[in-house]
């Protein structure tokens, strides 16, 4: 009697383990791990893609590269051996990235890059937006507010990320065709606003005679109008940013700032936690890159939009 | 005489992987291999020519598209539009004839055989319109985004070149006008008003 209560007692005891262990299954992680969170766009994308896994049943914790490549290999580290599922990921730069992606790889974790993409093809997934295209609407825009002439500055993002040329391309694929407008300055102010600020502020010096700028993000569009004001030039010269953050729909509305090209990080973040949870359940022919469109927002449609998507 | 063997094999062997190990190329021939690797240009020439023109003689006529877009646009989305991008925005093929009302530098401004104001682009003819609208390019055929870009940048130059000026120099208010192309709608705002068509094909009718 008491062997078959022993019995009995073992086939319940593998019955618990195996439930036990079906439930471990559930509580998969997911590491957030984006490039900076000083910018108010990317703390959007992260907590976006957080609440997403949420919402799907997985926990998740955010990590700040802090535009830092050696930061984010720790953060790739330490998300691997804290045994993270799956990573959900905003590099920091395109191909100084690349290197976390194949440890992360290695290591058997799926990465599914948000709105910034890497030089490699071991992510498994890359959502980002359509800059390049979005630039050539909002040089579109750019061209008829100057009338095909004037003088313009270029602010560019940070030199190390696609997204930076991706934009810049875009736009001079259709400005360039116009011989009127000329680019008196290109400079990098990192996407960063305070750079944006001192880097026109130092361009204003040596070129006072210009009709537009040209910023790679809307951040950088608030400080180059900051210093367009301070140097009493903001009536004259038209300011286009990108983006769709909250400070520049604002300006569009009123009157401050010419256009902004609207990225939907709702969108990316989302895409990228149910392209988790689907590798999760199995599936792996992901497409390796999916841009998403970009929306152009000037004074005349800015009623449709509020800050970082539709309304 | 057998240590005499060991060293010649040993010496004949780090030569081996020496010489597997380091290769040298001309700088010039590695540059020039990285330039073949896409030619935008000529995959552009060879998309207009064997898909897209083919795309824009199947394409809808403008007075039935633009119908079904009024009464039934979520079908005209599902049944006409194309596009690489997820998102809103969103590309039609489209052909038809025309009377044309009004000529400036951005636009010829026709009336269709229904009597629906249209816009054709003779200015600003660039975007994903040519390149997306037909629905033929995989992008999964791509690993580098920029080529895409760069395609659509091309379709855009040719049409600069080779469809605009024969009929820029001559287009005026009265003349009948056959065109095919392509034009973009989002999909969350409908604008027909604002529809403005790239052309692939663009003739003065005599």
């Amino acid at each position: 009697m008491m062997k078959y209560f022993k019995i009995l007692l073992l086939v319940m005891l593998a019955f618990a383990s195996c439930q036990n262990r079906s439930g471990s299954a559930k509580q998969k992680k997911i590491a957030i791990i984006v490039s900076t969170l000083n910018n108010p766009w990317f703390v959007f994308l992260a907590q976006t893609a957080a609440a997403r896994a949420k919402t799907l049943g997985y926990d998740s914790k955010i990590f700040d590269s802090q535009n830092n490549t050696a930061l984010e290999t720790d953060h790739f580290e330490n998300a691997i051996a804290d045994g993270y599922n799956a990573i959900l990921f905003n590099p920091t730069d395109a191909n100084g990235s690349v290197v976390n992606v194949q440890k992360a790889k290695k290591a058997g974790v799926p990465v599914f890059c948000m709105d910034r993409e890497v030089n490699s093809p071991d992510a498994t997934s890359q959502i980002f937006s359509d800059s390049y295209s979005g630039c050539v609407a909002l040089a579109k825009d750019f061209v008829q507010t100057l009338n095909k002439k004037g003088n313009y500055v270029e602010l560019l993002g940070l030199v190390a990320d696609n997204n930076t040329w991706a934009r810049s391309k875009g736009f001079h694929s259709l400005v360039d065709y116009y011989p009127g407008l000329k680019m008196v300055a290109q400079q990098s102010a990192d996407f960063d606003r305070n750079k944006g600020l001192e880097v026109m502020e130092s361009i204003l010096q040596a070129h006072p005679n210009i009709d537009a700028v040209f910023a790679g993000n809307d951040a950088m569009a608030m400080g180059a109008y900051q210093a367009l004001v301070a140097a009493g030039k903001a009536d004259h010269v038209k300011v286009f940013g990108f983006d769709g953050a909250e400070d520049a729909i604002q300006a569009i509305k009123d009157k401050k700032v010419s256009a902004t090209a609207m990225q939907f990080p709702k969108v990316i973040a989302q895409a990228a936690a149910d392209d988790a949870d689907a590798y999760f359940k199995g599936k792996r022919d992901f497409p390796k890159k999916l841009p998403v469109a970009v929306e152009l927002v000037t004074y005349d449609n800015v009623n449709d939009y509020i800050a970082y998507g539709k309304k | 005489m057998k240590k005499a063997i060991k060293y010649i094999l040993a010496i004949i062997l780090v030569l081996f992987i020496a010489s597997n190990s380091i290769y040298f190329k001309k700088l010039s021939d590695v540059k020039a291999s990285a330039a073949k690797q896409f030619d935008a240009a000529k995959y552009a020439r060879n998309y207009l020519n064997t898909q897209l023109i083919p795309a824009a003689d199947k394409a809808p006529q403008a007075d039935d598209l633009l119908a079904i877009l009024k009464s039934s646009p979520d079908t005209a989305f599902k049944t006409y539009s194309h596009g690489l991008d997820i998102g809103n925005i969103r590309f039609f093929m489209v052909q038809g004839q025309g009377t044309v009302t009004a000529v400036d530098e951005n636009d010829i401004y026709i009336l269709t055989k229904d009597k629906q104001a249209l816009k054709i682009a003779i200015e600003y003819v660039f975007g994903n319109a040519l390149r997306d609208a037909p629905g033929l390019i995989n992008i999964n055929d791509f690993t580098n985004t920029m080529d895409l870009n760069n395609i659509a940048a091309e379709v855009d130059k040719i049409v600069r070149a080779e469809v605009l000026p024969p009929i820029k120099s001559k287009i005026k208010t009265g003349d009948k006008l056959t065109f095919a192309g392509a034009f973009e709608l989002n999909q969350e705002h409908i604008n027909l008003d604002k529809i403005e068509v790239i052309p692939a094909i663009l003739k003065i009718d005599k």
